[in-house]
């Protein structure tokens, strides 16, 4: 390893260097970021790529100049210590930051050829094309069906109002097909299939993270953003998501925010290492992370010397 | 330590003891329980039970258990039984027991010895210290004990020997009052019961830490029933008093039910008059506030939590809505009488009844509504809102009926305020206290026909008639009879008294029924 680590200071030398690494960088060694680190190359669209995206909150500067492509129908992992700020990245994909009134962002986030933060950008039509899912699981205190079809039902591509049912015009067909396709590309079809019209706080802790997968399905996302998502879950539980966000890779673009290693590394096609203070360090395959990362820091928070 | 523990193992030497000092407060609860009686009428106090009069057999119960505490005391600090006493009984009793025997040592030496200041205040600031001290200094057992156990062997002798007997009064001479024994006599007995049960209870379970746990729990316990007994006697008292004017004539024949005092008004003709008018005039009355009330009060909860900014205006209205809920019911009602009557056709009407109850149920649902909208979890709204899904569509279709169960908390704890509300109906709402079957506020007045001018239809479904006309109300019909004297007998108004308990009792019922949906929808 020590190859590698003269390599990348002789790197530095000839590097222009980015304005604020290494000075307020913690860390054992305080050595600097490189561009290429995080440069990576694929085939094929990006689904998202960020450029510059830069987030406050009051004072405290929280983000640096984060710009990475995340590649199309592929699992990306981001992973770091506590309050790298990759929660807030993940934010950042899909504007929920827009929620935290301190939040600041600036930058440019590529979705479908468009940055999501031009002004007139339709939220409403942003996140039923980039869902979430949250760390600990959510579903509303209503019934399976009721949370599945929620969305749909909000955004009026299904009608099962009273008044449509009256008229004889209302989707409760389109609704059963849509729950059962969602709960079966959740996995929870079959476990649950018998008491849709049950209410989902009745459902284990893991079904009902399926469930808020399947609730993130039903708007026909082309991105699925993950917040530690099993990290509330038993180790079983956990397995089941890991499998199933495996299986939504082939038609969805996942970005996963995980505090595992291990889960990163098992999942993932291709990861993100952020580190202490809000920056992105190293960005490749997840083999080459997890193997034969450049930085120095990366490797001594992957093989468990800090973070 | 090791103590405790062997003697935990050998179980058989304690349990007497504790079955003493069980039986102890055995003694004290069935006292505790006469003297309540004798304190709300169920007996008097020179009533002879077994050839004694109560106060005596009063004394005898004190008496015995002040001599049991003492003697549970005695027994632990000779170390007859082991007990884990601690060095002292503590700051706090030993307080609370000066005060106690400052009071004795003054009473009797000023009021039953007739001394003055002079003499009163220092033998019972010595009294006082003293009881303090034996609190203190001496070991746990006796520090508890002693006190206590005195303090029921004193009430129980001074019963025993009719110092103060069904025949004593005492008039203290710097006020009017004059104290009978049937105040009296209870007063006491609960007093020293409590002090003694605790010291009992505390000796139960040897001492110490276990021993003040289970003290407290003895505390805690007879306060609770104490409290549950003055409400069930209350409510026995109303029934007792009430539920033969009620009744009367009551039949069930072939025509059905008939109930004169619920389905009559107030007429010369009739054989039992009855409060009709004024169920109908609480029951509209009710329900007009609500449905003003709580509409508007959900919708500024709904704005303040989920679009105002938390700062000067949220706290400004805050403190509003807290001060118009401390405000009396007078204040409104005179508000009432002199805005809304003069513009609601001069005259006291029932819709200015509502406005003003409405006013009144306002703040009490616009607080417990905004609690519980803030007791939502975020995570609902992030869900949602990750869905794209408005913020306007996600307050109603999951902010909302999560909220609902809290909502309706409120409103039945309002309803509960309204119903019985006397001083704003007196001045905004009330004609004639006893009106005729045909006075009553007929509200909903459901009709439509075809008419041959324009616009062709008479539809009606409100009588505007009898929201401005003047109504009765329970309770202030209740307020006229028993206050004023007017018009009825006082067994009417204890009729009138328990119909208004059952008319508040079902709205309860109806709220607590409709909050028990709304929880099962969110559950199951």
């Amino acid at each position: 390893m020590s190859e590698t680590t003269s390599k990348a200071q002789t790197q530095a030398d000839a590097q222009t260097g980015q304005q604020s690494g290494g000075t307020t960088v913690e860390g054992e060694t305080q050595e600097e970021l490189r561009e290429e680190w995080v440069q990576y190359e694929f085939d094929g669209q990006p689904a998202i790529s960020t450029r510059d995206v830069n987030v406050h909150y009051g004072d405290d500067h929280a983000l640096h100049d984060i710009s990475i492509d995340i590649p199309k129908n592929s699992v990306t992992a981001l992973i770091g210590p506590s309050g790298c700020g990759k929660s807030t990245f993940l934010r950042c994909l899909n504007r929920m930051n827009d929620r935290i009134k301190a939040a600041d962002v600036s930058g440019e986030v590529e979705f479908n050829g468009k940055n999501i933060y031009d002004k007139g950008t339709n939220l409403v039509e942003l996140r039923k094309r980039i869902g979430q899912v949250f760390q600990s699981p959510n579903p509303f205190p209503k019934s399976i069906r009721k949370n599945i079809s929620y969305g749909p039902r909000k955004h009026g591509d299904i009608d099962v109002s009273l008044l449509s049912r009256l008229l004889g015009r209302d989707d409760s067909d389109e609704e059963d097909e849509l729950v059962e396709r969602c709960l079966r590309q959740a996995a929870l079809w079959d476990e649950v299939k018998d008491r849709l019209d049950d209410n989902a706080l009745g459902l284990s802790g893991g079904q009902q993270q399926r469930l808020c997968i399947a609730r993130a399905l039903a708007t026909d996302p082309e991105v699925l953003l993950m917040d530690e998502p099993a990290s509330a879950l038993d180790p079983i539980a956990t397995s089941r998501i890991e499998d199933l966000i495996s299986d939504l890779a082939e038609d969805y673009t996942v970005v996963i925010v995980t505090h595992s290693m291990q889960q990163a590394a098992r999942i993932s096609d291709q990861t993100a290492v952020f580190l202490t203070g809000g920056y992105l360090v190293e960005y490749d395959d997840t083999d080459k992370i997890f193997e034969n990362p450049e930085s120095q820091r990366v490797e001594d928070y992957i093989t468990g010397k800090f973070g | 330590m090791s103590d405790a523990y062997d003697r935990n193992l050998v179980e058989s030497e304690s349990s007497t003891y504790q079955r003493l000092a069980a039986s102890i407060v055995g003694v004290g609860i069935l006292a505790f329980a006469f003297a309540l009686a004798a304190l709300f009428d169920l007996t008097a106090i020179d009533a002879t039970f077994v050839g004694l009069s109560l106060s005596n057999l009063l004394g005898v119960g004190t008496t015995l258990v002040g001599l049991g505490v003492v003697g549970l005391g005695a027994v632990s600090y000779v170390g007859y039984v082991e007990t884990t006493p601690d060095r002292s009984a503590g700051l706090v009793p030993a307080v609370l027991f000066g005060l106690l025997w400052f009071c004795v040592a003054g009473l009797v030496v000023s009021q039953t010895f007739g001394f003055g200041a002079l003499v009163w205040l220092p033998a019972a600031l010595l009294v006082g210290a003293g009881a303090a001290g034996v609190a203190i200094f001496p070991r746990e057992d006796i520090g508890s004990t002693l006190p206590a156990g005195a303090f029921a062997l004193l009430v129980g002798l001074v019963f025993l020997t009719n110092v103060i007997g069904p025949d004593w009064a005492w008039s203290p001479t710097d006020f009017s009052a004059t104290f009978t024994p049937k105040i009296v006599v209870p007063f006491l007995t609960v007093l020293a019961v409590l002090v003694a049960s605790w010291a009992a209870g505390k000796a139960y379970d040897d001492f110490g830490a276990r021993g003040r746990q289970t003290g407290a729990y003895m505390l805690i316990a007879l306060n609770a029933l104490g409290i549950l007994s003055v409400l069930v006697i209350l409510v026995a008292f109303v029934v007792s008093k009430g539920i033969g004017p009620l009744f009367e004539g009551f039949s069930v024949g072939a025509s059905g039910i008939d109930w004169p005092f619920v389905q009559n008004g107030n007429q010369l003709t009739n054989d039992v008059n009855g409060v009709f008018p004024a169920i109908v005039g609480t029951f509209w009355l009710v329900v007009g506030s609500v449905i003003m009330a709580v509409p508007l009060a959900v919708g500024a909860a709904v704005f303040l939590t989920e679009y105002a900014e938390e700062g000067r205006f949220t706290q400004v209205v805050e403190l509003a809505t807290n001060g118009l809920w401390s405000t009396p019911s007078i204040v409104f009602g005179l508000f009432g009488y002199a805005f809304l009557v003069p513009r609601l056709g001069n005259s006291t009407s029932l819709l200015s009844g509502i406005f003003v109850l409405g006013f009144m149920l306002i703040p009490l649902v616009l607080i417990t509504s905004r609690e519980a909208i803030n007791a939502v979890p975020d995570e609902y709204r992030d869900a949602s809102a990750a869905l794209g899904v408005s913020q306007w569509q996600t307050i109603k279709s999951v902010v909302v009926p999560a909220a609902m169960p809290g909502v309706i908390t409120g409103v039945i704890l309002g309803v509960g305020r309204i119903a019985g509300e006397t001083a704003p109906i007196l001045l905004v709402m009330s004609g004639s206290p006893f009106p005729s079957k045909r006075q009553a506020p007929n509200v909903l007045d459901i009709s439509f026909s075809f008419t041959s001018s324009f616009p062709f239809v008479d539809a009606s479904l409100i009588s505007q008639e009898a929201l401005l006309n003047s109504a009765s109300a329970l309770p202030y019909q209740l307020y006229a009879i028993i206050t004023a004297g007017v018009g009825q007998s006082e067994a009417f108004g204890w009729g009138t008294t328990l119909v208004l308990l059952l008319v508040v009792l079902s709205f309860y019922a109806v709220g607590i029924a409709s909050r028990a949906y709304f929880r099962n929808k969110l559950r199951s």
